[in-house]
């Protein structure tokens, strides 16, 4: 009998504890409205915010990181959760209206767009925070290093028409390697990914058969080879299989002493994956809204299987019901400028490329855009920061 | 003779096999804790237990890091769970045991059974569409609506056949002296069955603890601790199962070593409640 009288009591605790979280709640939601707009001089705790994000599992680590610095700077008064779900997951949430931010390595589509746009009044901004890089990554006993690839023969080794590593395609372009007469095992990613839609629009735009018979998407039908699920599912079948070959980003290539090769870009050089080489490729005629693909680039060194991850927001900020206040609002602008300016500064240290200047100065547009009920608080921020 | 032999023979073979068959069920649970603890122990520092995760830069650069948002998170959510099921549970379980001319009582009994065999994730996004979509957030109450799901069906289940255990000759006793129904189950039928209650409730618990799928889009993750307390409530919370989870995929190998010491904790604490479930009913049968 006590003991149930002691777990009714306990249960009374609980629900009285919950309701009192509840107060606390909007205490300090009170007390940091008129905090602020009685300038400002509060105690730091009562200035404290939580910003949320969700996405791409490729520039987590960059972002998870920046989170910890901007945490530092701010003397704690920001702080970033940021959840890695995936590029899909990341549009999903998004759309749902349960993160402030998604992060995605493939851009809205123009129906997305077109679908925030009646919902939300305003457009929804893809601003490129950093790049992704997609290499070629393989197995072969004996060749660590070095294996060069161009797209064709990226493309028949996908299409499985290129099915031994002693072909005569891969060995005119390795005159002086010795490739083994071995069975290429292909391994490609079984989830939708942001890293497949990179490879997959390599592929398209270098061979015109891939795009009628495959196209470039987050998932596609693969003409050949075994799945793996999410980058370590690739590389985990890539390391146990001699004679496979995968992609996977590259910094997680480098973190899991993977061999992969270099690529052939549209000048004809050899360009060895590097964080110099993928910003190079970037640096290419932008679009206004950034939606643009770069894989198989123009630039004359740049990494040809290079895109840029980007953060979602919405132009008309209060339509997101996961911003409730102005003062949200405002410290998710103040952040984003942050990661593309200043925050940038982390990204070799983590093996991120850095964003070219021509995406910074169209990402300072996006967010000269941005709005709280019409007034153009982006534009203030700017102003403040004196970038404007 | 003859005969007798080949029995004692037949009597030993399936002794035998009957060994067999739980050191079949054993040796791959002792494999697998032998395994977790091995690889989890290094990673089993102070700061693991005193510091947040934050990015995995602090790991690669060997500064402080730790799990200490995600034990809190993993202790709140299950207990509000806990909360959230065990009364609603228990009712059910009363209502399936002692009132078994009720007409809603087949349909309940369905019910609860189809509840127990759905899959975890449709728990979760059942708790998303009721409670993170209208609150505009992702929150620990979340999480511990979806939990709880999992633990209701568990606790319904296990209270009904505790009741039934109990004679009917004592909810007769307590009729006879006049007590209406529903006092001779609260006074008589439960403190009598209390043991096997405690048990259903302990091992809805664990089973519950165990589940990252109904927690990925409700308590969804956090690498922090919350700004305020309230957070572990209402905000994204980080729980034992999911960390689990994200940092096994993670291509660090320090992550990989903290989710083996993650691994370590969540096992110990599962452990524990099944350990404290074996022993309550223990109890049962010396008095």
């Amino acid at each position: 009998m006590l003991s149930i009288r002691l777990f009714f009591i306990a249960l009374i605790l609980v629900i009285f504890t919950i309701s009192c979280g509840n107060n606390g709640e909007t205490d300090t939601d009170v007390q940091a409205l008129t905090g602020q707009t009685a300038s400002g001089e509060q105690t730091s705790r009562e200035r404290r915010m939580g910003l949320i994000g969700a996405g791409a599992t490729f520039p987590a680590p960059l972002i998870t990181a920046m989170a910890d610095e901007y945490r530092d700077i701010t003397n704690g008064r920001v702080t970033l959760n940021y959840q890695s779900i995936g590029s899909g997951g990341g549009i999903r949430q998004f759309i749902e209206q349960t993160v402030m931010f998604g992060m995605t390595e493939a851009f809205l589509s123009d129906e997305v767009m077109a679908n925030i746009e009646d919902q939300t009044g305003g457009t929804a901004f893809n601003m490129p925070i950093t790049l992704a890089d997609v290499v070629p990554t393989y197995n072969l006993p004996g060749i660590d290093k070095g294996l060069v690839f161009s797209g064709e023969v990226l493309v028949e080794i996908y299409l499985g028409r290129i099915t031994r590593w002693n072909d005569p395609k891969i060995a005119e372009l390795n005159p002086d390697m010795d490739l083994p007469n071995r069975q290429i095992t292909v391994v490609h990613r079984s989830d939708g990914s942001g890293t497949t839609n990179v490879w997959t629009s390599f592929l398209t735009r270098v061979s015109d058969e891939w795009r009628e018979r495959v196209g470039f998407a987050t998932s596609v039908n693969w003409p050949t080879g075994i799945g793996g699920n999410g980058n370590e599912g690739v590389a985990g079948a890539v390391i146990n299989t001699p004679g496979a070959i995968g992609y996977n980003s590259l910094t997680y290539a480098i973190l899991n002493n993977m061999s992969y090769g270099s690529v052939i870009n549209q000048s004809g050089n050899i360009i060895e994956p590097s964080y110099e080489a993928t910003s190079e490729a970037a640096n290419i005629d932008l679009p206004e809204d950034t939606r643009v693909l770069f894989t198989n680039t123009p630039a004359e060194y740049g990494y040809p299987i290079a895109g840029f991850a980007w953060m979602l927001v919405y132009e008309n900020l209060d339509q997101n019901r996961a911003i409730q206040t102005e003062r949200q609002a405002r410290e998710l602008i103040r952040f984003l400028l942050w990661t593309i300016t200043d925050g940038q500064e982390l990204s070799e240290l983590l093996g991120f490329a850095r964003l070219p200047q021509a995406a910074i100065e169209r990402n300072y547009a996006m967010i000269e855009q941005l709005k709280w009920n019409g007034r153009e608080i982006g534009r203030e921020i700017l102003e403040e920061e004196q970038i404007l | 003779m003859k005969n007798l032999r080949y029995r004692q023979y037949r009597d030993r073979l399936m002794e035998m096999l009957l060994v067999a068959a739980t050191i079949i069920v054993l040796v791959p649970l002792l494999i697998i804790i032998v395994h977790v603890v091995v690889n989890g122990f290094s990673a089993l520092n102070w700061e693991f237990f005193t510091e947040e995760l934050g990015s995995p830069s602090r790991a690669l650069q060997e500064r402080p890091t730790g799990l200490v948002h995600t034990i809190i998170g993993t202790v709140v959510v299950d207990f509000l769970a806990l909360a959230i099921a065990v009364p609603v549970g228990i009712g059910a379980g009363i209502m399936l045991s002692e009132y078994p001319e009720h007409m809603l009582n087949p349909t309940l009994r369905v019910m609860n059974d189809t509840l127990n065999g759905m899959p975890a994730i449709l728990k979760g996004l059942f708790a998303f569409v009721l409670i993170v979509k209208p609150m505009g957030t992702f929150s620990g109450i979340s999480g511990a609506v979806a939990l709880a799901f999992v633990m209701l069906p568990i606790i319904a289940r296990t209270t009904e056949s505790a009741l039934l255990s109990i004679p009917w000759t004592i909810r007769e006793a307590g009729l006879a002296i006049g007590l209406p129904r529903w006092r001779v189950v609260l006074s008589t039928v439960i403190p009598a069955a209390k043991t096997g209650l405690v048990t259903g409730i302990l091992i809805a618990f664990a089973r519950a603890a165990g589940e990252a799928a109904p927690l990925l889009f409700t308590s969804f993750g956090n690498n922090y601790l919350p700004n305020h307390w309230s957070g572990f409530i209402l905000e994204p919370v980080d729980t034992l199962p999911q960390r689990l989870y994200s940092l096994a995929i993670s291509p660090y190998a320090e992550w990989h070593a903290m989710g083996w010491a993650a691994a370590i904790l969540l096992l110990g604490f599962v452990i524990l409640c099944f350990t404290a479930a074996r022993l309550a009913t223990r109890k049962r049968f010396k008095t």
